[in-house]
């Protein structure tokens, strides 16, 4: 069953139309990577299907519920939860307020107790390896600490749909395996993900299936190795190909 | 410091704080540290707004909704204690007001709808004269009457005035405190640094931000329906003045944006030396603090006076 659906989806910034009747479906369970050139829409439809847009037309399905036009917040008690390509922490508040601040105001799963709160932080903290970072500030990270932060606060609100935002993007070779680990341990712990990357070797290795945004519109869609060889995704990313 | 030299000097200050009325201060003396006071009140109560990220240009909205609703509630013959507390409710609905119609407003178009808030305020005092007594205002506004259940000399004279205006201080530090020290200090935070990423973690941000505003609006109109229950008359150009919307920022900025006591001790080093020293002396001026204090912060203090005595975080903006 498809845990997230989207029907029709357009979104008009004024003249430009930044996606055009986009149909899009991710299964439980499944990880789906999106990709695409720059300006192809993918952020958009991660605003969109995150509610931080409201589409100009279509609809957008979670869990069997109509949730378009639906507020973050109540995305995100559903089950919604989010990273961004360029980190958005609370920049002067620490790091383990950052990770609070979900744990203490999501939807579901609330403690009453400060300590427990905050057991559940150092816990998340732990799993993404910034323990130590917790008393420091987040405006103190280094680029790949704040995209840990990134998926901790992501996780913060126990989501079980995940929309990541180039995880791997500016990353060590070093960083990028831990991410491709990062991927496997999400997915056993039963989250379905959908996530942009630009790293067609992360894709191979963890995604189930992709998409190919262009100009808007969905271009290719398949298994990986499909997607990956296919004339249209090299158009896409190259142009057009006028050599011998 | 150590602990126990911590806990003299807090001794040594409060009994400083606590003395004054008792052992015959001049009156007039006794006035102006309670106005420091209430100063301190209302840069504390406008830091908690800059808190959740709301800088306000109109606090003067407030402290005057408090001093009209305390000073017509007095009038119709309400003890001025009660009326007071009546203008502090009244100043936390005004506020809570200009929250929600300015809830799409942030930085710079915020300050100013908040800036005219004040003077349509002003505006309204100003012509509904049947209720403000229009440009001339309201007179014989009584000051506080005596408590029978306390000691005479905590009540009687200004000290009534002197030791409330120090308890409103008080209370609202420690609101501040525990809005620090809560999931309400973890909300404004969020919503202040990061709105967006605040609502995709279960943040609604709206109803925080009236809160803000209605908690700082409430601490504001006290210390407005104090006033003017000590200078006994109100009038719309005294207490929608500008005076009251400039001065609470740049104390609380001077002292420190967001630190406990910065404001409050800004508020009251800055309004004593601009009336004990400055105004006897050289009255013209007797505002040259206020304005040295905005440029040292801007120019060499971006954290004000508190900066001073913390570490500087690295990277730190």
């Amino acid at each position: 069953m498809a845990l997230l659906e989207g029907r029709g989806l357009s979104m008009a910034f004024g003249g430009l139309l930044a996606l055009r009747g986009v149909d899009i479906a991710v299964e439980e369970h499944q990880v789906v990577g999106l990709l695409g050139p720059n300006g192809a829409g993918k952020t958009t439809l991660f605003n969109i299907l995150s509610g931080l847009l409201r589409p100009t037309a279509g609809e957008v399905w979670f869990g069997g519920r109509r949730v378009t036009n639906l507020a973050p917040w109540r995305l995100s008690g559903l089950g919604v939860g989010r990273t961004f390509q360029i980190a958005r922490p609370f920049a002067r508040s620490t790091v383990l307020d950052n990770v609070l601040v979900g744990i203490t105001f999501r939807g579901r799963h609330r403690y009453g107790r400060a300590l427990d709160r905050r057991h559940e932080a150092e816990r998340l903290l732990a799993t993404v390896g910034l323990a130590d970072k917790a008393p420091a500030r987040a405006n103190e990270l280094s680029l790949g600490e704040r995209k840990r932060l990134e998926l901790a606060m992501a996780l913060s609100t126990r989501p079980t749909f995940l929309l990541l935002d180039e995880l791997a993007s500016g990353l060590s070779p070093k960083g990028r395996e831990e991410v491709v680990r990062f991927y496997g341990r999400l997915k056993e712990r039963g989250l379905t993900i959908f996530a942009i990357e630009h790293s067609f070797r992360i894709l191979a290795h963890v995604a189930d299936r992709l998409v190919v945004l262009d100009q808007g519109t969905i271009v290719a869609e398949g298994r990986p190795e499909q997607v990956l060889g296919s004339p249209r995704v090299v158009q896409a990313y190259l142009g057009e190909d006028d050599g011998p | 410091m150590g602990r126990p030299g911590r806990i003299g000097l807090g001794l040594v200050a409060a009994a400083l704080v606590v003395l004054p009325p008792l052992t015959g201060f001049h009156p007039y003396y006794l006035y102006l540290v309670s106005t420091a006071l209430l100063f301190g009140t209302v840069a504390t109560s406008w830091n908690l707004l800059a808190y959740a990220g709301q800088i306000s240009f109109g606090h003067a909205a407030f402290f005057g909704l408090g001093g009209y609703g305390a000073a017509l509630a007095s009038l119709a013959g309400l003890s001025p204690w009660l009326a007071i507390a009546l203008g502090g409710g009244i100043g936390a609905l005004g506020a809570a007001g200009i929250g929600l119609a300015s809830a799409r407003l942030r930085g710079a178009y915020l300050a100013l709808a908040t800036l005219a808030y004040a003077e349509i305020w002003r505006g309204v005092a100003h012509n509904w004269t049947t209720v403000s007594g229009g440009g001339e205002g309201l007179i014989g506004i009584p000051p506080l009457p005596t408590l029978g259940w306390l000691p005479l000399d905590f009540t009687r004279g200004r000290a009534g005035s002197y030791y409330l205006s120090l308890a409103f201080l008080v209370v609202v530090v420690a609101v501040f405190w525990g809005m620090l020290h809560s999931r309400l200090g973890l909300a404004f935070a969020a919503v202040r640094e990061e709105e967006e990423r605040a609502s995709l973690l279960g943040v609604h941000p709206l109803p925080w931000k009236i809160l803000a505003f209605a908690l700082s609006g409430f601490f504001s109109a006290l210390a407005g329906g104090l006033y003017v229950h000590m200078v006994g008359v109100v009038e719309p150009d005294l207490i929608f003045s500008r005076y009251f919307s400039i001065l609470p920022l740049v104390m609380a900025t001077f002292g420190g944006l967001h630190t406990l006591l910065g404001p409050a001790m800004a508020a009251l080093g800055l309004y004593l030396v601009s009336e004990l020293l400055l105004h006897p002396y050289v009255p013209a001026f007797h505002q040259l603090p206020y304005a040295l204090a905005l440029i040292v912060v801007v120019l060499y203090l971006p954290g004000g006076l508190s900066g001073l005595f913390t570490r500087k975080p690295r990277g730190a903006a």
